[in-house]
């Protein structure tokens, strides 16, 4: 499945391993510019900026002081049938003018038959969804020239007709794509709670080299489930799981990540401050 | 074992059309919940993103109608026109002719043809950045062939006409709009030119005949085509005025002699 490699494109300035960033949502974009806070990197959201108008002005600008990760939510890669190819054109088109330190899209599908469903739906973790996933992360790394990384999402369901657990899925991804890893520690604790599995078994069938980046995020209480808003503070419970992951994989470039009930933008960068705290902490046991 | 396609298919039916359940056969919800309260969250969290989309496009319709009708009106629009495209800001395109059709807006007789305007003004703030036209290359052009001229518009510029006054309805409901928010539906019908000015959208006021004039530019016409749709709504029409102006205001990007 591995078409052609892909060579580690080194950006001019990169996210380092040690390195935290936050989501830029539209409300801290002026405050960001202004003040230009101490923050690593900062993500967008890919398709916010495939406009010309003035998000794109601004993202341009952002880019002058701070590397940006680009963050997909509508490539859809776990959809049936072909690749948006115009969506594809236009992320090729943005990741060209960005230069990124970092693409990335989510493991899971959002479009059938020309109707889009802007949602990031859960696959059933089948042989035949594993096959067509690795062939659109293919051809979107061919015409990207890089390597992406792919996010585990939080769900709600899961389908009867699973073959194998979510963590051998992403596993079986990465391995027959050569693509890296997003790895979301809020949604594995999300998804672990909904379905009553051991988020720890996740993290440890997790490959520590693909993993490029992690996330942090806050989940709501739903009726009967977690749901992963992106509104709240990060949770204890998922502090205490991330501690864990950057134990085993070592210190990964860190997102703070906030899309509902957006707060200051010094909240974000508070969170951004306890995760740096713990990846230093995690730096000196290594050293 | 259903294909993946049929899967995903069985889905998208569950999500949008209310009682269409099959797909609850083929789903595991999470384990506090029954069967129907996963695809509800995933319902729920489809619509709600939909919602905000058009909010964020259509707030001079949402201050019109109220918070309520707007929210019921939605609804009515998400259920019947799916999303083409994986960039939420592409949702939204033909509310106005839905709010035509939409049962208790018809009331509201100018509400489509707002509607359009604020889609217009979504559209051009997105919309590619495009040179201003080089004054200097007109002077090249011999003075006999200047009838023959065909002036582009800028991509980003919308063109709205309207047989009510839609343009002074979208501007005393902007949030910063401080006087008096009545607006007397006997003024008649407003054109406007919707196109983007540095970081901002300003509908800009457009006489009939400047809107024939540049509907004729935008559908191709010649300078000589344009004028006359122009002096055949307004016989004193000056010419010499409007490509002035639409040159230094950017409104035309090139022209084309031939």
């Amino acid at each position: 499945m591995r078409t052609q490699p892909h060579p580690d494109v080194i950006p001019p300035i990169y996210a380092a391993p040690s390195s935290v960033g936050i989501g830029l949502r539209a409300p801290h974009y002026h405050e960001i510019l202004s003040t230009r806070p101490a923050i690593d990197w900062l993500e967008v959201h890919s398709e916010n900026f495939f406009g010309d108008g003035p998000p794109l002005r601004i993202l341009e600008r952002c880019r002058e002081h701070y590397p940006v990760s680009l963050h997909g939510v509508g490539l859809s890669l776990g959809r049936a049938g072909a690749l948006d190819r115009a969506h594809l054109a236009k992320l090729q088109r943005l990741v060209h003018n960005i230069e990124p330190c970092l693409v990335s899209e989510h493991l899971s599908w959002g479009a059938i038959e020309g109707r889009h469903l802007n949602d990031l739906l859960p696959l059933p973790y089948t042989e035949e969804a594993l096959a067509l996933v690795c062939t659109h992360i293919a051809e979107t790394q061919d015409a990207l020239g890089r390597r992406i990384l792919i996010e585990n999402i939080s769900s709600y369901v899961r389908w009867q007709h699973d073959a194998m657990p979510e963590w051998e899925f992403v596993r079986e991804v990465v391995k027959r794509s050569g693509c890296d890893l997003l790895l979301d520690v809020n949604n594995i604790y999300v998804s672990a709670m909904n379905h009553g599995y051991d988020a720890r078994a996740y993290l440890a069938a997790m490959p520590a080299d693909a993993v490029a980046e992690i996330h942090l995020a806050g989940f709501d209480e739903g009726e009967g489930c977690l749901i992963d808003t992106h509104g709240q503070r990060v949770a204890e419970p998922v502090w205490q799981l991330y501690r864990e992951a950057i134990a085993r994989l070592g210190p990964r470039p860190t997102l703070i990540e906030w899309d509902t009930a957006l707060p200051a933008l010094s909240v974000l960068l508070d969170e951004a401050n306890i995760a740096r705290s713990m990846l230093e902490e995690r730096h000196a046991l290594a050293a | 074992m259903p294909s993946l396609h049929e899967l995903q298919a069985s889905f998208a039916l569950g999500l949008i059309t209310p009682g269409n359940d099959d797909v609850l056969a083929h789903l595991i919800p999470a384990q506090r919940m029954n069967a129907r309260g996963g695809l509800t969250v995933y319902r729920n969290n489809v619509f709600q993103n939909y919602r905000n989309a058009l909010r964020d496009t259509y707030p001079v319709i949402e201050r019109l109608v109220g918070a309520e009708f707007f929210l019921q009106a939605v609804d009515a629009y998400i259920r019947t026109t799916p999303s083409t495209s994986g960039d939420v800001h592409d949702y939204g395109e033909n509310f106005d002719a839905f709010l035509r059709d939409y049962p208790g807006a018809s009331a509201l007789v100018y509400l489509p043809d707002v509607a359009a305007l604020e889609w217009a003004v979504h559209r051009a703030y997105h919309a590619a950045a495009s040179d201003s036209l080089d004054i200097s290359q007109l002077a090249d052009i011999a003075e006999d062939a200047h009838s023959d001229l065909r002036f582009t518009l800028h991509p980003a510029c919308r063109l709205i006409a309207s047989p009510w006054p839609v343009l002074t309805i979208w501007r005393v409901n902007q949030p910063d709009y401080a006087s008096e928010q009545t607006v007397d539906l006997a003024l008649g019908g407003e054109c406007a030119l919707v196109m983007r000015r540095g970081e901002k959208v300003e509908p800009a006021s457009l006489s009939v005949a400047e809107h024939v004039a540049l509907a004729a530019f935008q559908a191709g016409a010649s300078l000589e085509g344009a004028l006359e749709a122009a002096l055949a709504q307004d016989a004193a029409f000056d010419l010499g005025a409007f490509l002035q102006y639409h040159v230094l205001t950017g409104t035309f990007t090139s022209f084309i002699a031939e």
